[in-house]
Protein backbone atom coordinates (compact mmCIF):
# COMPACT_ATOMS: atom_id res chain seq x y z
CA UNK A 1 0.00 0.00 0.00
CA UNK A 2 1.11 3.47 -0.82
CA UNK A 3 2.79 5.34 1.93
CA UNK A 4 1.79 8.89 2.15
CA UNK A 5 4.20 11.67 1.73
CA UNK A 6 3.46 15.27 1.91
CA UNK A 7 6.33 17.56 1.49
CA UNK A 8 7.38 20.81 0.01
CA UNK A 9 5.22 20.50 -3.05
CA UNK A 10 1.98 20.28 -1.17
CA UNK A 11 3.24 22.76 1.33
CA UNK A 12 3.67 25.21 -1.52
CA UNK A 13 0.21 24.38 -2.69
CA UNK A 14 -1.26 25.27 0.69
CA UNK A 15 0.76 28.45 0.65
CA UNK A 16 3.33 27.88 3.34
CA UNK A 17 6.24 27.94 0.88
CA UNK A 18 9.59 27.22 2.41
CA UNK A 19 8.17 27.63 5.90
CA UNK A 20 6.16 24.41 5.59
CA UNK A 21 6.56 21.36 7.78
CA UNK A 22 6.28 17.84 6.56
CA UNK A 23 3.88 15.11 7.67
CA UNK A 24 4.07 11.40 6.94
CA UNK A 25 1.06 9.31 7.90
CA UNK A 26 -0.28 5.87 7.28
CA UNK A 27 -2.92 3.39 8.44
CA UNK A 28 -2.18 0.11 10.17
CA UNK A 29 -4.01 -1.47 7.23
CA UNK A 30 -5.83 -0.29 4.16
CA UNK A 31 -8.20 -3.23 3.86
CA UNK A 32 -10.58 -4.44 6.55
CA UNK A 33 -12.01 -7.90 5.93
CA UNK A 34 -15.33 -8.91 7.40
CA UNK A 35 -15.21 -12.65 8.06
CA UNK A 36 -17.50 -14.97 10.00
CA UNK A 37 -15.73 -14.13 13.25
CA UNK A 38 -15.89 -10.38 12.70
CA UNK A 39 -17.07 -8.48 15.77
CA UNK A 40 -15.79 -5.05 14.86
CA UNK A 41 -12.20 -3.90 14.71
CA UNK A 42 -9.75 -1.14 15.47
CA UNK A 43 -7.71 0.87 13.05
CA UNK A 44 -4.47 2.55 13.98
CA UNK A 45 -3.66 5.77 12.20
CA UNK A 46 -0.16 6.98 12.86
CA UNK A 47 2.29 9.48 11.53
CA UNK A 48 5.18 11.79 12.12
CA UNK A 49 5.50 15.54 11.91
CA UNK A 50 8.79 16.88 10.62
CA UNK A 51 9.42 20.43 11.77
CA UNK A 52 12.84 20.73 10.18
CA UNK A 53 12.74 21.32 6.49
CA UNK A 54 15.33 21.89 3.81
CA UNK A 55 15.74 25.58 3.16
CA UNK A 56 16.71 26.69 -0.32
CA UNK A 57 20.43 26.10 -0.45
CA UNK A 58 20.88 26.96 3.22
CA UNK A 59 20.72 23.64 5.10
CA UNK A 60 17.89 23.02 7.54
CA UNK A 61 15.56 25.36 9.27
CA UNK A 62 12.72 24.99 11.69
CA UNK A 63 9.32 25.84 10.39
CA UNK A 64 7.90 27.41 13.46
CA UNK A 65 9.45 27.66 16.85
CA UNK A 66 7.51 26.98 20.04
CA UNK A 67 4.28 26.26 18.31
CA UNK A 68 1.99 23.34 19.17
CA UNK A 69 0.46 21.08 16.63
CA UNK A 70 -2.96 19.51 16.60
CA UNK A 71 -4.09 16.55 14.53
CA UNK A 72 -7.62 15.76 13.40
CA UNK A 73 -8.44 12.42 11.74
CA UNK A 74 -11.72 11.81 9.92
CA UNK A 75 -12.77 8.40 8.59
CA UNK A 76 -15.91 8.21 6.49
CA UNK A 77 -17.57 5.69 4.23
CA UNK A 78 -18.94 6.25 0.77
CA UNK A 79 -21.78 8.74 0.71
CA UNK A 80 -25.28 7.57 -0.03
CA UNK A 81 -28.90 8.44 0.44
CA UNK A 82 -30.47 7.47 3.74
CA UNK A 83 -34.17 7.48 4.57
CA UNK A 84 -35.18 8.69 8.03
CA UNK A 85 -38.61 7.72 9.30
CA UNK A 86 -40.46 9.06 12.30
CA UNK A 87 -42.95 7.10 14.36
CA UNK A 88 -46.18 8.71 15.41
CA UNK A 89 -49.01 7.52 17.55
CA UNK A 90 -51.79 6.18 15.34
CA UNK A 91 -54.70 5.26 17.57
CA UNK A 92 -53.26 2.83 20.13
CA UNK A 93 -50.07 1.97 18.24
CA UNK A 94 -46.85 3.64 17.18
CA UNK A 95 -46.15 3.51 13.46
CA UNK A 96 -43.79 5.09 10.95
CA UNK A 97 -45.43 8.12 9.35
CA UNK A 98 -43.33 11.01 8.07
CA UNK A 99 -40.08 10.33 6.26
CA UNK A 100 -37.32 12.40 4.70
CA UNK A 101 -34.45 11.29 2.48
CA UNK A 102 -31.02 12.59 3.41
CA UNK A 103 -28.87 12.98 0.34
CA UNK A 104 -25.21 12.01 0.19
CA UNK A 105 -24.35 11.34 3.80
CA UNK A 106 -21.67 8.88 4.90
CA UNK A 107 -22.94 5.63 6.41
CA UNK A 108 -19.95 5.69 8.75
CA UNK A 109 -18.24 8.73 10.21
CA UNK A 110 -15.57 8.74 12.90
CA UNK A 111 -13.50 11.67 14.02
CA UNK A 112 -10.55 11.69 16.39
CA UNK A 113 -8.51 14.68 17.47
CA UNK A 114 -5.88 15.87 19.92
CA UNK A 115 -8.47 17.98 21.73
CA UNK A 116 -11.95 19.47 21.43
CA UNK A 117 -12.24 20.40 17.75
CA UNK A 118 -13.91 23.70 18.57
CA UNK A 119 -10.81 24.81 20.42
CA UNK A 120 -8.52 23.58 17.65
CA UNK A 121 -10.23 25.31 14.75
CA UNK A 122 -12.68 28.17 14.41
CA UNK A 123 -16.24 27.45 13.37
CA UNK A 124 -15.44 28.99 10.00
CA UNK A 125 -12.43 26.73 9.49
CA UNK A 126 -14.37 23.65 10.59
CA UNK A 127 -17.14 24.28 8.13
CA UNK A 128 -14.65 25.02 5.35
CA UNK A 129 -13.10 21.56 5.61
CA UNK A 130 -16.34 19.95 6.77
CA UNK A 131 -15.11 18.36 9.98
CA UNK A 132 -17.49 17.19 12.71
CA UNK A 133 -21.13 16.04 12.69
CA UNK A 134 -22.24 19.62 12.90
CA UNK A 135 -20.51 20.37 9.61
CA UNK A 136 -21.86 17.45 7.59
CA UNK A 137 -23.89 18.73 4.70
CA UNK A 138 -27.27 17.25 5.36
CA UNK A 139 -29.74 18.26 2.72
CA UNK A 140 -33.07 16.60 2.21
CA UNK A 141 -34.56 15.49 -1.06
CA UNK A 142 -37.97 16.70 0.05
CA UNK A 143 -39.11 20.22 0.88
CA UNK A 144 -39.51 20.73 4.59
CA UNK A 145 -39.56 23.40 7.27
CA UNK A 146 -36.29 24.28 9.02
CA UNK A 147 -37.65 23.02 12.36
CA UNK A 148 -38.60 19.66 10.87
CA UNK A 149 -35.28 19.37 9.08
CA UNK A 150 -33.43 20.04 12.34
CA UNK A 151 -35.50 17.46 14.22
CA UNK A 152 -34.87 14.82 11.54
CA UNK A 153 -31.14 15.63 11.46
CA UNK A 154 -30.90 15.19 15.22
CA UNK A 155 -32.87 11.97 15.04
CA UNK A 156 -30.47 10.76 12.35
CA UNK A 157 -27.36 11.60 14.39
CA UNK A 158 -28.83 9.94 17.51
CA UNK A 159 -29.57 6.79 15.51
CA UNK A 160 -26.12 6.64 13.97
CA UNK A 161 -24.41 7.27 17.32
CA UNK A 162 -26.48 4.54 18.97
CA UNK A 163 -25.40 2.12 16.24
CA UNK A 164 -21.80 3.30 16.78
CA UNK A 165 -21.66 4.28 13.12
CA UNK A 166 -21.07 7.94 13.95
CA UNK A 167 -18.59 8.91 16.62
CA UNK A 168 -16.33 11.82 17.41
CA UNK A 169 -14.18 11.05 20.42
CA UNK A 170 -12.06 14.13 21.08
CA UNK A 171 -8.71 14.29 22.73
CA UNK A 172 -7.87 10.68 21.90
CA UNK A 173 -4.87 11.48 19.74
CA UNK A 174 -1.61 12.06 21.52
CA UNK A 175 1.46 13.63 19.97
CA UNK A 176 4.72 12.25 21.36
CA UNK A 177 7.46 14.84 21.70
CA UNK A 178 5.65 16.95 19.20
CA UNK A 179 6.75 14.48 16.55
CA UNK A 180 4.77 11.25 16.50
CA UNK A 181 1.03 10.92 16.64
CA UNK A 182 -1.26 7.96 16.79
CA UNK A 183 -5.02 7.58 16.73
CA UNK A 184 -7.02 4.43 17.35
CA UNK A 185 -10.51 4.31 15.89
CA UNK A 186 -13.16 1.72 16.70
CA UNK A 187 -15.28 0.13 14.01
CA UNK A 188 -18.45 -1.74 14.92
CA UNK A 189 -19.50 -5.11 13.41
CA UNK A 190 -22.30 -3.43 11.47
CA UNK A 191 -19.99 -1.08 9.57
CA UNK A 192 -20.99 -0.63 5.94
CA UNK A 193 -18.82 -2.26 3.28
CA UNK A 194 -17.23 -0.27 0.47
CA UNK A 195 -14.59 2.37 -0.05
CA UNK A 196 -13.74 4.66 2.81
CA UNK A 197 -11.71 7.78 2.90
CA UNK A 198 -9.38 8.83 5.69
CA UNK A 199 -8.47 12.51 6.07
CA UNK A 200 -5.65 13.60 8.33
CA UNK A 201 -5.34 17.29 9.13
CA UNK A 202 -2.34 18.92 10.73
CA UNK A 203 -3.26 22.14 12.48
CA UNK A 204 -1.03 24.92 13.74
CA UNK A 205 -2.18 28.21 15.24
CA UNK A 206 -5.81 27.59 14.32
CA UNK A 207 -5.02 26.89 10.70
CA UNK A 208 -4.88 23.67 8.72
CA UNK A 209 -1.31 23.57 7.47
CA UNK A 210 -1.34 20.11 5.94
CA UNK A 211 -4.10 17.80 4.79
CA UNK A 212 -3.48 14.20 3.89
CA UNK A 213 -5.84 11.66 2.41
CA UNK A 214 -5.68 7.90 2.40
CA UNK A 215 -7.95 5.17 1.06
CA UNK A 216 -9.48 2.42 3.16
CA UNK A 217 -11.48 -0.49 1.91
CA UNK A 218 -13.97 -2.54 3.91
CA UNK A 219 -14.95 -5.85 2.37
CA UNK A 220 -16.73 -8.99 3.31
CA UNK A 221 -14.22 -11.78 2.96
CA UNK A 222 -14.15 -15.52 2.60
CA UNK A 223 -17.44 -17.36 2.88
CA UNK A 224 -19.31 -14.24 4.01
CA UNK A 225 -18.29 -12.44 0.85
CA UNK A 226 -19.22 -15.40 -1.30
CA UNK A 227 -22.66 -15.77 0.31
CA UNK A 228 -23.40 -12.06 0.13
CA UNK A 229 -22.31 -11.74 -3.50
CA UNK A 230 -24.16 -14.91 -4.43
CA UNK A 231 -27.38 -13.69 -2.78
CA UNK A 232 -27.24 -10.31 -4.48
CA UNK A 233 -25.71 -11.32 -7.81
CA UNK A 234 -27.63 -14.52 -8.55
CA UNK A 235 -30.73 -14.33 -6.35
CA UNK A 236 -32.63 -17.12 -8.11
CA UNK A 237 -29.75 -19.59 -7.83
CA UNK A 238 -29.16 -18.48 -4.26
CA UNK A 239 -32.81 -19.20 -3.45
CA UNK A 240 -32.55 -22.68 -4.95
CA UNK A 241 -29.29 -23.33 -3.09
CA UNK A 242 -30.88 -22.18 0.19
CA UNK A 243 -33.79 -24.60 -0.30
CA UNK A 244 -31.42 -27.42 -1.19
CA UNK A 245 -29.25 -26.73 1.85
CA UNK A 246 -32.29 -26.79 4.15
CA UNK A 247 -33.51 -30.06 2.64
CA UNK A 248 -30.14 -31.78 2.93
CA UNK A 249 -29.55 -30.49 6.48
CA UNK A 250 -33.08 -31.43 7.52
CA UNK A 251 -32.83 -34.96 6.11
CA UNK A 252 -29.41 -35.47 7.64
CA UNK A 253 -30.64 -34.21 11.00
CA UNK A 254 -33.70 -36.44 10.90
CA UNK A 255 -31.56 -39.42 9.97
CA UNK A 256 -29.15 -38.76 12.84
CA UNK A 257 -31.82 -38.28 15.49
CA UNK A 258 -33.48 -41.55 14.36
CA UNK A 259 -30.13 -43.34 14.68
CA UNK A 260 -29.60 -41.89 18.15
CA UNK A 261 -33.03 -42.76 19.49
CA UNK A 262 -32.93 -46.26 17.93
CA UNK B 1 -18.41 -17.17 20.28
CA UNK B 2 -19.71 -14.52 17.92
CA UNK B 3 -20.71 -15.28 14.36
CA UNK B 4 -21.18 -12.70 11.62
CA UNK B 5 -24.34 -13.24 9.59
CA UNK B 6 -23.63 -12.23 5.98
CA UNK B 7 -27.17 -11.22 4.99
CA UNK B 8 -28.51 -9.92 8.31
CA UNK B 9 -25.17 -8.04 8.59
CA UNK B 10 -24.96 -8.39 12.34
CA UNK B 11 -22.62 -10.23 14.66
CA UNK B 12 -24.38 -12.48 17.14
CA UNK B 13 -23.51 -15.18 19.66
CA UNK B 14 -23.72 -18.56 17.96
CA UNK B 15 -24.69 -20.33 21.20
CA UNK B 16 -27.62 -17.95 21.68
CA UNK B 17 -28.82 -18.90 18.20
CA UNK B 18 -28.34 -22.62 18.89
CA UNK B 19 -30.21 -22.24 22.17
CA UNK B 20 -33.09 -20.46 20.42
CA UNK B 21 -33.18 -23.11 17.71
CA UNK B 22 -33.11 -25.82 20.37
CA UNK B 23 -35.87 -24.22 22.47
CA UNK B 24 -38.14 -23.72 19.49
CA UNK B 25 -37.31 -27.26 18.34
CA UNK B 26 -38.20 -28.50 21.83
CA UNK B 27 -41.53 -26.66 21.74
CA UNK B 28 -42.31 -27.89 18.24
CA UNK B 29 -41.44 -31.47 19.18
CA UNK B 30 -43.57 -31.24 22.31
CA UNK B 31 -46.66 -29.79 20.68
CA UNK B 32 -46.24 -31.03 17.15
CA UNK B 33 -46.22 -27.52 15.70
CA UNK B 34 -43.65 -25.96 13.38
CA UNK B 35 -42.59 -23.24 15.77
CA UNK B 36 -42.13 -20.50 13.18
CA UNK B 37 -44.55 -18.31 15.14
CA UNK B 38 -42.05 -18.39 18.04
CA UNK B 39 -38.82 -18.32 16.04
CA UNK B 40 -39.57 -15.21 13.98
CA UNK B 41 -40.44 -12.96 16.97
CA UNK B 42 -37.46 -14.35 18.93
CA UNK B 43 -35.08 -13.44 16.11
CA UNK B 44 -36.55 -9.95 15.93
CA UNK B 45 -36.14 -9.56 19.72
CA UNK B 46 -32.42 -10.38 19.50
CA UNK B 47 -31.86 -7.82 16.76
CA UNK B 48 -32.13 -9.63 13.43
CA UNK B 49 -33.88 -7.28 10.96
CA UNK B 50 -37.57 -8.34 10.74
CA UNK B 51 -37.44 -8.88 6.98
CA UNK B 52 -34.44 -11.19 7.33
CA UNK B 53 -36.12 -13.04 10.23
CA UNK B 54 -39.26 -13.81 8.22
CA UNK B 55 -37.45 -15.02 5.10
CA UNK B 56 -34.83 -17.00 7.01
CA UNK B 57 -37.33 -18.78 9.25
CA UNK B 58 -39.21 -19.90 6.13
CA UNK B 59 -35.91 -21.37 4.93
CA UNK B 60 -35.33 -23.07 8.28
CA UNK B 61 -38.84 -24.59 8.37
CA UNK B 62 -38.21 -26.30 5.02
CA UNK B 63 -35.38 -28.22 6.65
CA UNK B 64 -37.24 -28.80 9.91
CA UNK B 65 -40.33 -30.29 8.21
CA UNK B 66 -38.86 -32.39 5.41
CA UNK B 67 -37.70 -35.21 7.67
CA UNK B 68 -41.03 -35.43 9.51
CA UNK B 69 -42.91 -35.29 6.21
CA UNK B 70 -40.89 -38.25 4.93
CA UNK B 71 -41.64 -40.20 8.09
CA UNK B 72 -45.38 -39.67 7.48
CA UNK B 73 -44.94 -40.63 3.83
CA UNK B 74 -43.45 -43.98 4.83
CA UNK B 75 -46.50 -44.63 7.01
CA UNK B 76 -48.82 -43.64 4.16
CA UNK B 77 -50.01 -40.61 6.07
CA UNK B 78 -50.01 -38.19 3.14
CA UNK B 79 -52.82 -37.45 0.72
CA UNK B 80 -50.64 -36.43 -2.23
CA UNK B 81 -53.49 -35.27 -4.40
CA UNK B 82 -54.81 -33.00 -1.65
CA UNK B 83 -51.23 -31.92 -0.94
CA UNK B 84 -50.75 -30.95 -4.59
CA UNK B 85 -53.91 -28.82 -4.57
CA UNK B 86 -52.88 -27.13 -1.33
CA UNK B 87 -49.40 -26.49 -2.72
CA UNK B 88 -50.81 -24.99 -5.92
CA UNK B 89 -52.85 -22.58 -3.83
CA UNK B 90 -49.87 -21.98 -1.54
CA UNK B 91 -47.45 -21.13 -4.33
CA UNK B 92 -49.89 -18.57 -5.73
CA UNK B 93 -50.45 -17.20 -2.21
CA UNK B 94 -46.74 -17.00 -1.43
CA UNK B 95 -46.14 -15.19 -4.72
CA UNK B 96 -48.58 -12.43 -3.77
CA UNK B 97 -47.42 -12.52 -0.15
CA UNK B 98 -43.81 -11.88 -1.11
CA UNK B 99 -44.90 -9.04 -3.44
CA UNK B 100 -46.86 -7.41 -0.62
CA UNK B 101 -43.82 -7.91 1.59
CA UNK B 102 -41.43 -6.21 -0.85
CA UNK B 103 -43.87 -3.34 -1.38
CA UNK B 104 -44.35 -2.72 2.34
CA UNK B 105 -40.62 -2.91 2.89
CA UNK B 106 -40.07 -0.10 0.41
CA UNK B 107 -42.74 1.91 2.23
CA UNK B 108 -41.00 1.34 5.59
CA UNK B 109 -44.03 -0.49 6.96
CA UNK B 110 -42.88 -4.09 6.91
CA UNK B 111 -42.04 -4.21 10.65
CA UNK B 112 -45.44 -2.82 11.54
CA UNK B 113 -47.17 -5.27 9.22
CA UNK B 114 -45.30 -8.23 10.74
CA UNK B 115 -46.17 -7.11 14.29
CA UNK B 116 -49.83 -6.47 13.50
CA UNK B 117 -50.20 -9.78 11.69
CA UNK B 118 -48.67 -11.58 14.66
CA UNK B 119 -50.88 -9.88 17.22
CA UNK B 120 -53.99 -10.58 15.19
CA UNK B 121 -53.23 -14.17 14.33
CA UNK B 122 -51.65 -15.27 17.61
CA UNK B 123 -54.33 -13.49 19.62
CA UNK B 124 -57.09 -15.28 17.73
CA UNK B 125 -55.48 -18.72 17.63
CA UNK B 126 -54.20 -18.57 21.20
CA UNK B 127 -57.51 -17.29 22.54
CA UNK B 128 -59.56 -19.94 20.71
CA UNK B 129 -57.20 -22.69 21.73
CA UNK B 130 -57.25 -21.60 25.35
CA UNK B 131 -61.05 -21.46 25.53
CA UNK B 132 -61.38 -24.78 23.73
CA UNK B 133 -58.92 -26.61 25.96
CA UNK B 134 -60.43 -25.21 29.16
CA UNK B 135 -63.85 -26.37 27.93
CA UNK B 136 -62.65 -29.87 27.14
CA UNK B 137 -60.85 -30.10 30.47
CA UNK B 138 -64.06 -29.19 32.31
CA UNK B 139 -66.00 -31.67 30.16
CA UNK B 140 -63.55 -34.43 31.03
CA UNK B 141 -63.78 -33.62 34.70
CA UNK B 142 -67.55 -33.97 34.54
CA UNK B 143 -66.99 -37.27 32.78
CA UNK B 144 -68.80 -36.38 29.56
CA UNK B 145 -67.48 -38.07 26.48
CA UNK B 146 -67.54 -36.15 23.24
CA UNK B 147 -69.89 -38.06 20.98
CA UNK B 148 -68.38 -39.16 17.70
CA UNK B 149 -70.41 -37.49 15.00
CA UNK B 150 -71.01 -38.27 11.35
CA UNK B 151 -69.32 -35.94 8.92
CA UNK B 152 -71.80 -33.08 8.70
CA UNK B 153 -72.74 -31.49 5.39
CA UNK B 154 -71.74 -27.85 5.25
CA UNK B 155 -71.59 -24.99 2.76
CA UNK B 156 -68.23 -26.42 1.65
CA UNK B 157 -70.08 -29.28 -0.02
CA UNK B 158 -72.10 -26.81 -2.09
CA UNK B 159 -69.07 -25.41 -3.96
CA UNK B 160 -68.48 -26.36 -7.62
CA UNK B 161 -65.47 -28.16 -9.25
CA UNK B 162 -65.76 -31.27 -7.14
CA UNK B 163 -62.93 -33.77 -7.25
CA UNK B 164 -62.45 -37.17 -5.65
CA UNK B 165 -59.58 -37.56 -3.16
CA UNK B 166 -59.04 -41.29 -2.75
CA UNK B 167 -56.62 -41.30 0.16
CA UNK B 168 -58.85 -39.03 2.23
CA UNK B 169 -62.00 -40.76 0.93
CA UNK B 170 -63.55 -37.41 0.08
CA UNK B 171 -65.42 -35.88 -2.81
CA UNK B 172 -65.17 -32.10 -2.42
CA UNK B 173 -64.67 -28.89 -4.36
CA UNK B 174 -61.16 -27.89 -5.41
CA UNK B 175 -61.87 -24.29 -4.43
CA UNK B 176 -61.74 -24.80 -0.68
CA UNK B 177 -58.26 -26.43 -0.45
CA UNK B 178 -56.97 -23.94 -3.04
CA UNK B 179 -58.18 -21.02 -0.90
CA UNK B 180 -56.77 -22.51 2.31
CA UNK B 181 -53.43 -23.20 0.61
CA UNK B 182 -53.41 -19.66 -0.76
CA UNK B 183 -54.05 -18.11 2.65
CA UNK B 184 -51.31 -20.16 4.26
CA UNK B 185 -48.94 -19.20 1.40
CA UNK B 186 -49.55 -15.50 2.08
CA UNK B 187 -49.01 -16.01 5.82
CA UNK B 188 -45.76 -17.91 5.26
CA UNK B 189 -44.43 -15.15 3.03
CA UNK B 190 -45.31 -12.21 5.29
CA UNK B 191 -44.94 -13.79 8.73
CA UNK B 192 -42.29 -16.48 8.47
CA UNK B 193 -44.54 -19.23 9.81
CA UNK B 194 -45.20 -22.66 8.38
CA UNK B 195 -48.90 -22.15 8.94
CA UNK B 196 -49.53 -25.60 10.41
CA UNK B 197 -51.61 -24.05 13.18
CA UNK B 198 -54.04 -22.80 10.52
CA UNK B 199 -53.69 -25.67 8.08
CA UNK B 200 -54.39 -28.46 10.58
CA UNK B 201 -57.63 -27.00 12.02
CA UNK B 202 -58.74 -26.00 8.52
CA UNK B 203 -58.23 -29.55 7.26
CA UNK B 204 -60.09 -31.03 10.21
CA UNK B 205 -62.98 -28.61 10.53
CA UNK B 206 -63.41 -27.14 7.04
CA UNK B 207 -62.34 -30.01 4.80
CA UNK B 208 -63.29 -32.81 7.22
CA UNK B 209 -60.20 -34.79 6.27
CA UNK B 210 -59.50 -38.01 8.18
CA UNK B 211 -57.17 -37.32 11.13
CA UNK B 212 -54.59 -39.92 10.03
CA UNK B 213 -53.63 -37.97 6.89
CA UNK B 214 -53.97 -34.43 8.31
CA UNK B 215 -50.54 -34.02 9.95
CA UNK B 216 -48.62 -35.74 7.15
CA UNK B 217 -50.34 -33.78 4.39
CA UNK B 218 -49.85 -30.54 6.33
CA UNK B 219 -46.11 -31.23 6.73
CA UNK B 220 -45.87 -32.22 3.07
CA UNK B 221 -47.33 -28.94 1.89
CA UNK B 222 -45.38 -26.87 4.47
CA UNK B 223 -42.11 -28.25 3.06
CA UNK B 224 -43.06 -27.07 -0.41
CA UNK B 225 -44.61 -23.72 0.53
CA UNK B 226 -41.67 -22.67 2.72
CA UNK B 227 -39.33 -23.69 -0.12
CA UNK B 228 -41.34 -21.51 -2.50
CA UNK B 229 -41.26 -18.60 -0.02
CA UNK B 230 -37.50 -19.00 0.46
CA UNK B 231 -37.01 -18.82 -3.29
CA UNK B 232 -39.33 -15.81 -3.76
CA UNK B 233 -37.79 -13.81 -0.90
CA UNK B 234 -34.32 -14.59 -2.25
CA UNK B 235 -35.32 -13.20 -5.63
CA UNK B 236 -37.44 -10.23 -4.48
CA UNK B 237 -35.72 -8.95 -1.36
CA UNK B 238 -32.45 -10.91 -0.86
CA UNK B 239 -33.31 -11.41 2.80
CA UNK B 240 -32.64 -15.16 3.24
CA UNK B 241 -29.62 -15.71 5.47
CA UNK B 242 -28.45 -19.31 4.92
CA UNK B 243 -25.88 -19.15 7.72
CA UNK B 244 -28.57 -18.13 10.22
CA UNK B 245 -30.99 -20.75 8.87
CA UNK B 246 -28.38 -23.50 9.19
CA UNK B 247 -27.48 -22.63 12.79
CA UNK B 248 -31.16 -22.52 13.79
CA UNK B 249 -31.75 -25.81 12.03
CA UNK B 250 -28.95 -27.52 13.95
CA UNK B 251 -30.50 -26.32 17.22
CA UNK B 252 -33.97 -27.42 16.16
CA UNK B 253 -32.82 -30.90 15.12
CA UNK B 254 -31.35 -31.40 18.60
CA UNK B 255 -34.29 -29.89 20.47
CA UNK B 256 -37.21 -31.54 18.67
CA UNK B 257 -36.76 -35.18 19.82
CA UNK B 258 -36.27 -34.04 23.44
CA UNK B 259 -39.48 -32.03 23.25
CA UNK B 260 -41.32 -34.97 21.72
CA UNK B 261 -40.28 -37.22 24.60
CA UNK B 262 -41.43 -34.68 27.21
CA UNK B 263 -44.66 -34.07 25.30
CA UNK B 264 -45.48 -37.78 25.32
CA UNK B 265 -45.58 -37.69 29.14
CA UNK B 266 -48.10 -34.84 29.34
CA UNK B 267 -51.86 -35.03 28.83
CA UNK B 268 -53.27 -33.65 25.59
CA UNK B 269 -55.31 -30.92 27.31
CA UNK B 270 -52.43 -29.81 29.48
CA UNK B 271 -50.31 -29.57 26.36
CA UNK B 272 -52.93 -27.52 24.55
CA UNK B 273 -53.35 -25.09 27.45
CA UNK B 274 -49.58 -24.70 27.71
CA UNK B 275 -49.28 -24.04 24.00
CA UNK B 276 -52.20 -21.58 24.11
CA UNK B 277 -50.57 -19.69 26.97
CA UNK B 278 -47.26 -19.57 25.13
CA UNK B 279 -48.94 -18.21 22.01
CA UNK B 280 -50.78 -15.58 24.09
CA UNK B 281 -47.56 -14.48 25.85
CA UNK B 282 -45.79 -13.94 22.51
CA UNK B 283 -48.85 -12.07 21.24
CA UNK B 284 -48.99 -9.91 24.37
CA UNK B 285 -45.31 -9.00 24.18
CA UNK B 286 -45.63 -7.85 20.56
CA UNK B 287 -48.81 -5.91 21.35
CA UNK B 288 -47.19 -4.11 24.30
CA UNK B 289 -44.18 -3.22 22.13
CA UNK B 290 -46.48 -1.77 19.49
CA UNK B 291 -48.38 0.35 21.98
CA UNK B 292 -45.62 1.67 24.21
CA UNK B 293 -43.79 4.82 23.26
CA UNK B 294 -40.54 3.82 21.51
CA UNK B 295 -37.28 5.04 23.07
CA UNK B 296 -36.33 6.52 19.70
CA UNK B 297 -39.04 7.63 17.31
CA UNK B 298 -36.65 8.18 14.42
CA UNK B 299 -35.12 5.29 12.51
CA UNK B 300 -32.75 5.13 9.55
CA UNK B 301 -32.86 2.98 6.44
CA UNK B 302 -30.43 2.82 3.56
CA UNK B 303 -32.30 4.09 0.52
CA UNK B 304 -32.89 1.03 -1.65
CA UNK B 305 -30.86 -1.06 0.78
CA UNK B 306 -31.49 -3.98 3.05
CA UNK B 307 -32.59 -2.47 6.33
Amino acid sequence: MARLFLGGICGLFIGQQAMAERMVADLSRHVIDITSRFTGTQLLIFGAIERKIIQKGRGYGTAVKGSDYDVIVVVQSKRRNIIIRRKEKLGPIWANREFLTLENVPGFYALASTGPIKSILSQQQLSRIGVGFGQLKMTFKQQTSPAEAAAFRQGFIRNMRAKKLYSQPQGTISILDGLLFRAILDFPANMPVGNYRVDIYLVRDGKVVLAEQSPLEVNKAGLERFIYNFAHGYPAFYGMAAVLMALVAGLLGGFMSRKMSA
Amino acid sequence: MQIYLPIAEISINVFLLLLMGGLVGFVSGMFGVGGGFLMTPLLIFVGVPPAVSVATVANQITGASVSAALAHARRGGIDYKMGAVLITGGVIGSFFGSMIFALLRDMGQVDLMISLAYVLLLGTIGGLMFIESVHSMLRNRRGDMPRPSRRPRTWVDALPFKVRFRTSKMYISLLMPLAIGGLVGVLTAVMGVGGGFIMVPAMIYLLNMPIKVVIGTSLFQITFITASVTFLHSVNTQTVDVVLALVLLVGAVIGAPVGARVGAKLKAEQLRILLALMVLVVCGKIAVDLMSRPAEIYSVFLAGGLH
